[in-house]
């Protein structure tokens, strides 16, 4: 037992509960500008939240993940597909999008099966149906199984847990040596097409080009018209600032009057003007709401403690002896990059507006629970997928 | 195999290690140019969108008379105001319709009707859609139990409030009314030349009188206020940045005591009286009647008080002393007279009136008449001899005579520090739309006629003028400099017209009620003109007085010297020296006993 403590990840963990402190602040402050009580309390839940998440991180870290993954992977896969599709069927809509079945979100557990079945397949040198890994079949039959959860949730619609699934996804699939050169052709592809859509968007929406020509450019645009205008206002921030470009703007102002110290905790006035709007100013834009009240100090010494998750992360993937390990650290990390990564970015300006919540500092109950999980695997793996775990696992097995 | 393939797994991890390390630094160093290098610039930008900057209202300045009595004041009022955000819904109609709801509840709460005008829904529209940061005024001016009514039920009606405010109050009611005018409040709101500024509270504005003349003086200067609004633009919090600034007093030369002598004179009639300090030509009392209470503006005029005040044959708006120009009849003939001497007609020269003066068809005839028989200049000014004057008037010819009128200051404008002041007519000397001027016109001017028009101040100049052979220029603001210009006529001349005015008040003369009973020395001249065609014949009855203080006088007027010019004219009287000269007497008693 001494030896799996020292094994686990004690700065991750301990990241993670300053994490979480800081998301219970932030949602206090977010929620105190609410008009409706039921979010002045909402830290509290969050707490209780923290805390079964909690339990079930320390329950999925002292477990061994090679047994979850080899029994638990493929039914956790199954039910999850099949919430996803009960949510179509039955869930509750909020927020544009139906995504709740009472009172949790399947998307964000299916995330979590996605990538430990991915992980567990693509860490096996067999695939079913005597496929190959190597070859493109195998990545066809990976992909099925990505793109039938992706396709459930993108129907939602929630296009920003659909999309932050795919980095995770490809780097499993690279790490785990699935079709090598035909990801990164297709890679280069999906680069080159995000350009080119980019490129079309600027030149159908910069200013003076005429609605015809901006009618024509569009058509080539496999984009919504919702979408476009995220895209443009990502491409064009200073426009548009009274309607689609607002909540942008109101997100830079939030963060940029925070100044280097901050306004104070449970000042900040673009949240309690109501200037954030309040639909969001809890889930995608609380770290607004973070950066005005604790300024660049404050915004900074979150990034760290994210630093401080995500590192130790890549650490235990690349100490992992255990190629399904190694691919379950990697991915649950990326994913959790992912979200970090893309959330503040936006909040930022430096990519499209998606709606993304932030690991552990947004309200939402299962999304905290979800993330509280994957890092207990993470830690499972740093417990039991470690070089030296390796070598005394046998003994261990002994013992008992 | 597998080992080149675990090289190639662990590059890649390392790669990803790193690439994830390199995307956080990335957010540091875009938070650092957000949150740091541009601090200023989003905070300025935030300011601009959560805060708002009111221009409040200042108190305005005092009106004094000329001993410190207070002619115009403020006094505190309470008006009842709706704070917006309290109401606030989630669409721009339900915050409408639950303010109306409101507004009926609180009528009915403190028992005061409500103004359509406050509960148009179109109105409170537009309030919310231009500045709804700003309370919305439900009641002016309310009385204490009403506000008291309002504070018991605070519980029941949340969102109201009550703001104290500054009205107008004139103690005088109607003394002075057309000197001191009245106020009423700015049109425009949200508009300024200030960008800065985003809502103007809507100040007191002078629209008549001296509240209209001193206007920017008497408006202090306004405070500011800064409310911080939320994202719907309502109210959050509020904060005086600089308190408005009371403006300051004004002192008019006027008496009120006199005024209020002059005022009861004219009581019941229509007409108007000037009295001016000769000296230095300060304007003691200005009346016009009828007259208005001035309270009756406060906190604004209703329409039923407007439609009475503007349809009555009586204008009570006008300011007959200043605005109103009427032909100054038999008043006008010392001037004819000095216009006849300046020609080097003789004064002792005996002319013989047979009650009437004829020339070509023209007759014109004279107020007694069987003739006044044979008459010097200072007889015929005692008996104010028409065909007298008439024939000196055509002996001095037009030019002679327009020029000597104007020299009164006759067809031009008093300069008084005063709104109005209207410059009467003296015709032009040669010619009039392009033609000489017929005799019999002139015969007429002569005797103050036909077109000649003068105002009551203006008189009241010649009056003064007359009597110290000096013309000033009348004030009204005691800050004003007194000016006063010589009069360009030979004294010799004066001094012959002044004894023919002093036989108009002494026994047998024309105006001898205008000097009974006043202990000072006085010369005047009566005036009734004709005016109006036959069927619809009126007189407007005129005296004009200059009296100075002589040993008989009272202490307080020997002391000072006191020598005031007076006109008066009452519109459909009998004759000047029936129904003017008596009330003009009684003035100069208020004066000089």
């Amino acid at each position: 037992m001494l030896s799996k403590l020292s094994r686990f990840s004690w700065t991750m963990f301990a990241a993670t509960l300053l994490l979480i402190a800081c998301g219970t602040i932030a949602i206090k402050s977010a929620g105190a500008a609410r008009a409706d009580a039921v979010f002045h309390t909402m830290w509290k839940s969050n707490l209780w939240t923290a805390a079964v998440g909690l339990a079930l991180y320390f329950a999925l870290a002292f477990a061994d993940y090679r047994k979850i993954v080899k029994w638990c992977a493929m039914p956790a896969y199954v039910v999850a597909v099949a919430m996803l599709a009960a949510v179509l069927a039955f869930g509750t809509s909020r927020f544009g999008g139906r995504r709740w079945l009472w009172f949790f979100q399947p998307s964000e557990v299916a995330k979590l099966c996605v990538i430990a079945l991915v992980a567990r397949l693509a860490s096996s040198s067999r695939l079913p149906l005597g496929l190959v890994k190597e070859r493109f079949s195998g990545f066809a039959l990976l992909s099925l199984v990505v793109a039938l959860p992706i396709a459930l949730i993108l129907l939602e619609p929630d296009l920003g847990t659909a999309l932050v699934l795919v980095p995770a996804v490809v780097m499993v699939f690279f790490t785990g040596g699935v079709w090598r050169t035909g990801l990164v052709a297709l890679l280069s592809a999906g680069a080159v097409s995000v350009a080119l859509v980019l490129g079309a968007v600027h030149e159908a929406e910069k200013p003076g080009v005429a609605p015809e020509r901006r009618e024509a450019i569009l058509r080539f645009v496999p984009l919504r018209e919702h979408q476009v205008r995220r895209v443009k206002v990502f491409l064009f921030p200073d426009e548009d600032i009274h309607d689609s470009g607002y909540t942008l703007r109101q997100a830079k102002i939030s963060i940029g009057s925070g100044g280097l110290s901050g306004k104070g905790i449970g000042k900040g006035e673009s949240n309690h003007l109501k200037y954030l709007p309040q639909a969001i100013s809890m889930n995608d834009f609380i770290f607004c709401v973070w950066a005005e009240e604790t300024g660049f100090i404050g915004s900074a010494a979150l990034i760290a403690l994210f630093a401080l998750v995500i590192l130790p992360g890549v650490f235990v993937a690349y100490r992992a002896e255990d190629g399904t390990g190694r691919l379950l650290a990697l991915g649950l990390t990326t994913l959790f990059f992912a979200h970090v990564f893309i959330n503040i970015a936006m909040s930022l300006g430096l990519v499209p507006i998606t709606g993304l919540p932030l690991p552990f500092i947004s309200s939402g109950r299962t999304f905290l629970v979800t993330m509280m999980a994957s890092l207990g695997m993470v830690q499972s793996v740093s417990i039991y997928g470690g070089s030296s775990a390796v070598q005394e696992y046998p003994q261990n097995n002994e013992r008992t | 195999m597998i080992r080149t393939e675990r090289i190639v797994s662990d590059v890649t991890v390392v790669s990803a290690g790193i690439a994830f390390a390199a995307g956080l630094v990335l957010l540091g160093v875009k938070l650092k140019s957000v949150q740091v290098d541009s601090a200023a610039a989003y905070n300025l930008e935030k300011s601009r969108q959560s805060t708002r900057l009111v221009q409040t209202a200042a108190p305005r300045g005092r009106i004094l008379d000329r001993a410190g009595r207070v002619l115009a004041e403020n006094r505190r009022a309470f008006s009842i105001v709706l704070f917006p955000e309290t109401f606030q819904r989630k669409t721009l109609e339900g915050t409408v319709s639950a303010i109306t709801g409101a507004l009926s509840a609180v009528s009915r709460t403190i028992g005061a009707d409500i103004p359509a005008s406050v509960s148009d829904v179109e109105r409170i529209r537009r309030h919310l859609v231009r500045s709804q940061a700003l309370p919305y005024r439900v009641l002016r001016d309310v009385d204490e139990s009403a506000v008291a009514r309002l504070f018991e039920h605070g519980d029941e009606l949340p969102g109201f409030g009550c703001v104290e405010e500054y009205e107008r109050r004139y103690p005088g009611g109607s003394l002075a009314a057309h000197v001191i005018g009245y106020v009423g409040r700015e049109e425009a709101d949200g508009v300024t030349g200030d960008e800065k500024i985003n809502f103007r509270e809507k100040e007191l504005a002078g629209r008549s009188g001296m509240e209209a003349c001193c206007d920017a003086y008497l408006r202090g200067v306004s405070g500011e206020r800064r409310l911080t609004v939320d994202a719907r633009g309502f109210m959050v919090r509020e904060e005086e940045l600089r308190p408005a600034i009371q403006g300051p007093d004004i002192v008019l030369t006027l008496d009120a005591a006199l005024q209020r002598a002059v005022e009861r004179q004219l009581a019941g009639r229509r007409g108007a009286c000037v009295v001016m300090d000769a000296k230095d030509g300060a304007v003691l009392a200005l009346a016009s009647a009828p007259a208005y209470d001035l309270n009756s503006f406060v906190p604004y005029l209703t329409h039923d008080r407007y439609f009475a005040l503007t349809n009555s044959a009586d204008r009570p708006l006008v300011n007959r002393a200043t605005a109103s120009a009427y032909a100054p009849g038999s008043t006008f003939k010392p001037i004819t007279a000095l216009a006849a001497l300046a020609a080097g007609a003789d004064p002792e020269e005996k002319y013989l009136c047979c009650g009437f003066f004829e020339y070509g068809t023209m007759t014109l005839s004279c107020s007694r008449r069987w003739g006044h028989g044979e008459l010097d200049m200072v007889e015929a000014l005692r008996d104010s001899c028409n065909p007298y004057f008439a024939e000196l008037g055509m002996m001095a010819g037009t030019n002679l005579l327009f020029e000597t009128a104007r020299k009164f200051g006759l067809g031009s404008r008093t300069g008084i520090d005063f709104q109005i002041d209207a410059a009467g007519l003296v015709p032009d000397g040669q010619a009039s739309a392009g033609r000489q001027w017929w005799p019999g016109e002139l015969a007429h001017m002569a005797i103050g006629q036909d077109r000649l028009l003068a105002t009551p101040l203006q008189m009241a100049v010649v009056a003064g003028a007359l009597g110290t052979g000096r013309l000033a220029t009348p004030r009204i603001n005691s800050a004003t400099k007194p000016r006063l210009r010589p009069l360009q006529v030979p004294v010799e001349h004066l001094e012959i017209v002044r004894e023919g005015m002093r036989r108009v008040v002494g026994r047998n003369g024309t105006g001898s009620a205008g000097a009974e009973g006043v202990k000072a020395f006085v010369i005047g001249k009566t005036g009734t003109a004709e005016v109006g065609s036959h069927a619809n014949r009126r007189k407007n009855t005129w005296f004009i007085a200059y009296a100075r203080a002589n040993e008989e006088s009272g202490a307080r007027a020997r002391a000072s010297k006191a020598e005031v010019a007076v006109a008066m004219v009452v519109e459909n009287g009998e004759s000047g020296g029936h129904t003017t000269a008596p009330r003009v007497a009684a003035v100069l008693r208020e004066v000089f006993n």
